[in-house]
C-alpha cells in the first residue's frame, strides 16, 4: 500500500507543473515604443467623470496602451498624475473658475414636486465630495506627483490650434500642471522636445464637441483650419528628430455620445399634453410676451426652446436635449411651457439654448465632424501613420457588442463604456479603445503587439 | 434513509471532472481503464453490469464484486488570442468512483446493482481570471444506481436491462460585469436531482473465443427544479437581482456502444478487442437557466452548447502472465463534440487520444488487485465562444492512476 502511495505521490509532483502554451508571439517589427508620447484632449488624459483624478490617469487609453508596448520594448510612460482619487475639474465662470470633484454614481431619493420623498430611489452621477474652493484650488495647481517631461501629452479642453500656442498654460490650468515653461511652452513643442520614438495623437475632438457640449453649432472650428493645421501636428511629432511612427484616432460622431442622446430617450421633444382650454390660455400668454408665433394646440405639443439667433421655436423631432437639461424644472416649474410659479400671470419659460441640441445645429457639427475626419485618414494616408476610426467603431457600440461575456453598449449608465459625465470612457471603455489602437498599429505596420485585457478594467462602480 | 443521506454525502465528495470529449466521464472499471476502456462485450466480472448488462450473466462465478477508484489529474492553460495574460485550472484530484455486485440465483440468470459516475464535470479557473464573467468553477456530478437483471441462453447469448437512477448536482459560480464597492457581482447555483433512464443490452458468443456486445444507455434529462440562486451585486442593483430558485436544465447524452473482442492462445492467454461508442451528444443544444422571480435583469437564458454527435475508437488487449498477474494496454481516440465557435471554458473539451495500461495481481483464487494508469496527451485547441466573444487556445494534459479490487466466487 505504501510503495502505491509513493507512485501516487510521485505521479501528482511530476503533473505539478502547469502546461506550457505560447501562442502568441509579441513583435514589434521594426517600431521603436522606446519612447512613447501621446497628444491630445480629455480623452488622451484619462479625464473621466467630469475630472482628472488619479486611478482615471492610471487608466488613460496611452498608459494602457504602453502598458502593452511593454511585451514589444516599451519604455517608461510618465504623467502628470494629480495627487488626489476624488479629483478636480472646474467650469469657467466670470471672473476665474468654479472647481469640483469627479462624480460617481448615488442611490437619490425621488422626490415629488413639493420636494416630498415618494418611496422610490434613482441611480444618479453625483460629486464624491465636497471639498471647499481652496482646497480643489490648491490640487489642481499643486505640482505633479510624478516630474516630467511627461509622455502623455494629454491636455483637457485641447483643441487642434491651441496645441501650437506658446503660453498655452495661461488659458488651460490642465496644461500650466505640466508645461516645461509656463510662459513660452506649446503643447506640441513640449511633446516634439521629448523627441518620441513612436506617438499616439487623438486631437480635434473639441473643435466640434466642445461646441456640441455648449448647445450650438457656432463654436465649430472651421475645416480650413483644421485641414491647415492637423497635418501640421502630426508632421512636428514626426519632424521631431527620431522618425517615429504614430497612430491618430477619427472624431466619434456626437450620435454615438450618452451626453447627447440620454435623456431625449426619455422625454419626447413633443412631451407637453394640453386641454383645448390650456392651449388657449398659453397662446393668450405668448402672445402677451409678443411670442405670437408659438401656437399651442389641444393634444400633443412640442416643448419651446430658445435657437441661436436669441428666437424662440418650437422643438422638432431629432431634437436632442443634452444631459446637462435639469429635468426637475422641465417636470415641475414648466420649462419649455410656462413658469408656474411666478404668479398671478405665468412667464412663458422657453428651454435656454444651451439644453438643447436641435437639427439644424446637428447637421452642422455632422458635416463638420465629417470634414475632420477626411482631413484626419487623408494625412495618416498621406504621412504613413495608423489610423484608428473611432467614429466607425464607436458607432457599432450602439446595439452593443460583448467582450468576455461583458456586453457593453453607448446607453448611459447601463451600457457600461462610458464615465458618469456622459462624455469620456470609464477605464474599461479605455481598455477597449486602447485595443482599437492597438489593433490599428498592428494591422498598418505588420507588429503583433498583445492587446489588454479588458476584464481587468472597473466599469462604472455603483453603490 | 438516514443511511442513504449520509451515503450521498459521502460520494458526493467525490468530484469527477470533464477530460472527456464532453462531460461523459469514462472510469469505471481498472481492468477495461487498463485496455483502452474497452468493456461492451467483455464478461470478467461485475462491471458488466454497467459495460453491457447482456454480458453479466456470462460471468462464471455466483458473486462478483468490483470496486475501484481513480486519481484524476488535470492541467489547463489557457491564453486568450490576443493577449498575454494566462489562466491556469486550479489544481484538483478527481476521484471518480465505481462499484459492482452482481449475483447469480440460478446458473443463467444474474441479478446486480452499479453505482458509478458515468457523467461530470469539476474545474476552477479561479475568482479573478479573464473568463470569470463566463465560469469561475463548476462542480457537476452525475452518480447512477443501476439495479439490473441479466439473463443468458445457452452460451450463446446473454441480454440484460437495468434501471438507472441519476443522481445529479451542481453548484457553479460566475462573475457578473456590474461592480461595486467590492468588486464584481457574483452568482451561486446550487441544486440537485434524481432521474430515472435505463441501460440495456445484448452480448453474442457466436464462436468460441468470440464475444460481440451491444449497448444502448438511454439519455437522462437532469433537469434541476428550484435550485438556489445566490446573487451578490451592489445594493443599488439589488431589486433587479433578487435572490432567486432557478431551474437548470442540462441532459446526459445516451450511449450506443458496440463491441467485439476475441480470446486466444494457450489457456485463452490473449484477449484483443475493440468498442466503437456513439455518444448522441447532439441531445446538449444549449444549457438552460430559467429564474423563477424574472426582472429585467434576471429571465430565462439559454447558452448554446451545439454539441455535435460523436463516435469514440477504443482498442485493447490483455495478456495473462500467469497464474498471478495479468497485463493490460490500449488507447483509445475521443473526438469533441464541440464545435469551434461554442468552445466554452465551462468544458474546455478538444480532441482526445489517450494511452492506458494495467495489471492485475491475483493473491488468491477469485480475488484481483487492479491498477491501471490513463495518460491523455498533451492537446491544444484554439477556438471561440462566439455568444460571450471568449476567444483563446487551450492546452491540456490528464493523467489519471487508479486502483481497485475484484472478487469473483
Amino acid at each position: 500500500m505504501k510503495k502505491i502511495l509513493f507512485i501516487i505521490l510521485s505521479l501528482a509532483l511530476f503533473t505539478a507543473c502547469e502546461r506550457k502554451i505560447d501562442e502568441f508571439a509579441a513583435t514589434a517589427n521594426g517600431l521603436d515604443f522606446s519612447n512613447f508620447v501621446s497628444v491630445g484632449n480629455s480623452m488622451v488624459a484619462g479625464y473621466a467623470d467630469g475630472a482628472i483624478y488619479m486611478s482615471g490617469q492610471e487608466n488613460s487609453i496611452p498608459n494602457i496602451m504602453a502598458e502593452q508596448f511593454q511585451y514589444v520594448g516599451g519604455g517608461a510612460f510618465r504623467q502628470p498624475m494629480i495627487g488626489t482619487e476624488d479629483g478636480v475639474g472646474f467650469q469657467a465662470i466670470p471672473g476665474g473658475i468654479y472647481c469640483f470633484t469627479k462624480m460617481g454614481l448615488k442611490i437619490v431619493p425621488d422626490k415629488d414636486c413639493e420636494g416630498k420623498l415618494v418611496g422610490t430611489a434613482s441611480l444618479k452621477p453625483g460629486f464624491v465630495s465636497n471639498p471647499d474652493q481652496a482646497t480643489l484650488l490648491q490640487q489642481l495647481f499643486a505640482p505633479p506627483t510624478v516630474t516630467g517631461p511627461y509622455n502623455n501629452m494629454g491636455v483637457p479642453g485641447l483643441q487642434l490650434q491651441a496645441a501650437f500656442f506658446p503660453g498655452y498654460a495661461f488659458y488651460n490650468p490642465f496644461f500650466a500642471r505640466m508645461a516645461t515653461a509656463a510662459a513660452s511652452s506649446s503643447v506640441i513643442g513640449d511633446a516634439m522636445a521629448q523627441k518620441p520614438t513612436f506617438f499616439m495623437m487623438w486631437l480635434g475632438d473639441n473643435d466640434a464637441l466642445s461646441s456640441a457640449l455648449a448647445g450650438t453649432d457656432l463654436l465649430l472650428t472651421p475645416a480650413d483650419t483644421f485641414a491647415k493645421y492637423y497635418p501640421m501636428a502630426t508632421g512636428a511629432l514626426l519632424a521631431s528628430g527620431k522618425s517615429p511612427k504614430g497612430v491618430v484616432a477619427t472624431i466619434p460622431d456626437v450620435t454615438t455620445i450618452p451626453f447627447f442622446t440620454t435623456i431625449s430617450k426619455a422625454l419626447p421633444w413633443n412631451g407637453v399634453t394640453l386641454t383645448a382650454e390650456q392651449a388657449a390660455g398659453l397662446n393668450t400668454l405668448y402672445t402677451m410676451y409678443q411670442h405670437p408665433e408659438i401656437v399651442w394646440k389641444a393634444g400633443q405639443n412640442p416643448f419651446v426652446y430658445v435657437k441661436n439667433d436669441g428666437s424662440w421655436a418650437q422643438m422638432q423631432a431629432g431634437d436632442l436635449f443634452l444631459l446637462t437639461l435639469p429635468t426637475d424644472s422641465v417636470k415641475c416649474k414648466g420649462m419649455g411651457i410656462a413658469d408656474q410659479s411666478i404668479t398671478p400671470i405665468p412667464r412663458p419659460y422657453p428651454i435656454p439654448g444651451k439644453f438643447v441640441l436641435d437639427g439644424a445645429e446637428q447637421a452642422k457639427i455632422k458635416v463638420a465632424i465629417d470634414q475632420y475626419n477626411v482631413i484626419i485618414k487623408g494625412t495618416a494616408t498621406a504621412q504613413n501613420l495608423a489610423v484608428a476610426d473611432m467614429n466607425t467603431y464607436l458607432k457599432s457600440f450602439a446595439t452593443g457588442m460583448v467582450f468576455d461575456g461583458i456586453k457593453v453598449s453607448t446607453t448611459f449608465v447601463t451600457g457600461g463604456l462610458f464615465s458618469t459625465d456622459g462624455v469620456h470612457l470609464n477605464p474599461r471603455g479605455c481598455s477597449i479603445a486602447a485595443n482599437y489602437m492597438i489593433q490599428a498599429i498592428n494591422s498598418k505596420y505588420g507588429s503583433n503587439i498583445p492587446q489588454a485585457n479588458v476584464t481587468s478594467y472597473l466599469g462604472l462602480v455603483f453603490p | 434513509m438516514r443511511r442513504f443521506t449520509t451515503l450521498l454525502l459521502f460520494i458526493s465528495l467525490a468530484a469527477t471532472t470533464a477530460f472527456g470529449g464532453g462531460y461523459q466521464v469514462s472510469l469505471h472499471s481498472m481492468r477495461n481503464i487498463g485496455m483502452g476502456l474497452i468493456g461492451t462485450s467483455l464478461s470478467y466480472d461485475a462491471s458488466s453490469l454497467f459495460y453491457n448488462p447482456g454480458g453479466a450473466a456470462f460471468v462464471n462465478e455466483k458473486w462478483s464484486f468490483s470496486g475501484g477508484v481513480s486519481f484524476l489529474m488535470a492541467r489547463t492553460t489557457f491564453q486568450p488570442t490576443n493577449g498575454m495574460e494566462q489562466g491556469h485550472l486550479e489544481h484538483k484530484l478527481n476521484t471518480p468512483l465505481y462499484f459492482y455486485a452482481a449475483f447469480k440465483p440460478t446458473a443463467n440468470l444474474s441479478i446486480g446493482i452499479a453505482v458509478n459516475t458515468p457523467y461530470g464535470n469539476g474545474l476552477s479557473w479561479g475568482e479573478n481570471w479573464q473568463g470569470r464573467y463566463l465560469i469561475q468553477d463548476l462542480s457537476f456530478r452525475a452518480f447512477t444506481f443501476q439495479p439490473t437483471v441479466s439473463y443468458k441462453f445457452k452460451d450463446i447469448v446473454g441480454i440484460g436491462v437495468g434501471l438507472v437512477y441519476a443522481y445529479g448536482s451542481v453548484d457553479m459560480n460566475k462573475a457578473i460585469p456590474l461592480q461595486g464597492a467590492f468588486g464584481d457581482g457574483t452568482l451561486n447555483i446550487n441544486g440537485s436531482t434524481g432521474k430515472f433512464g435505463f441501460n440495456a443490452g445484448i452480448m453474442v458468443h457466436p464462436v468460441k473465443g468470440l464475444s460481440l456486445g451491444l449497448d444502448y444507455r438511454s439519455k437522462i434529462e437532469m433537469s434541476v427544479k428550484g435550485a438556489n440562486a445566490d446573487f451578490t451585486v451592489p445594493l443599488s442593483l439589488s431589486a433587479m437581482f433578487p435572490d432567486n430558485k432557478v431551474d437548470v436544465m442540462l441532459p446526459l447524452p445516451g450511449n450506443l456502444d458496440f463491441g467485439a473482442s476475441y480470446e486466444f492462445g494457450k489457456n485463452k492467454q490473449w484477449m484483443v478487442g475493440m468498442n466503437l461508442c456513439y455518444v448522441f451528444w447532439n441531445t446538449y443544444d444549449s444549457l438552460v437557466f430559467n429564474f423563477e422571480t424574472k426582472t429585467s435583469a434576471v429571465g430565462r437564458t439559454a447558452t448554446p452548447a451545439l454539441y455535435e454527435s460523436k463516435l469514440i475508437t477504443r482498442v485493447g488487449a490483455q495478456y495473462k502472465m500467469s497464474e498471478l498477474l495479468t497485463i493490460r494496454l490500449g488507447g483509445y481516440y475521443d473526438p469533441t463534440p464541440v464545435k469551434d465557435d461554442y468552445l466554452n471554458p465551462q468544458t474546455p473539451s478538444m480532441n482526445q487520444i489517450g494511452m492506458t495500461c494495467g495489471i492485475s495481481l491475483y493473491p488468491t483464487k477469485g480475488l484481483s488487485i487492479d491498477a491501471a494508469f490513463l495518460y491523455i496527451m498533451g492537446m491544444k485547441r484554439t477556438g471561440t465562444f462566439a455568444p460571450d466573444n471568449f476567444a483563446g487556445t487551450y492546452s491540456t494534459a490528464v493523467y489519471s492512476p487508479g486502483i481497485g479490487l475484484t472478487y469473483n466466487f
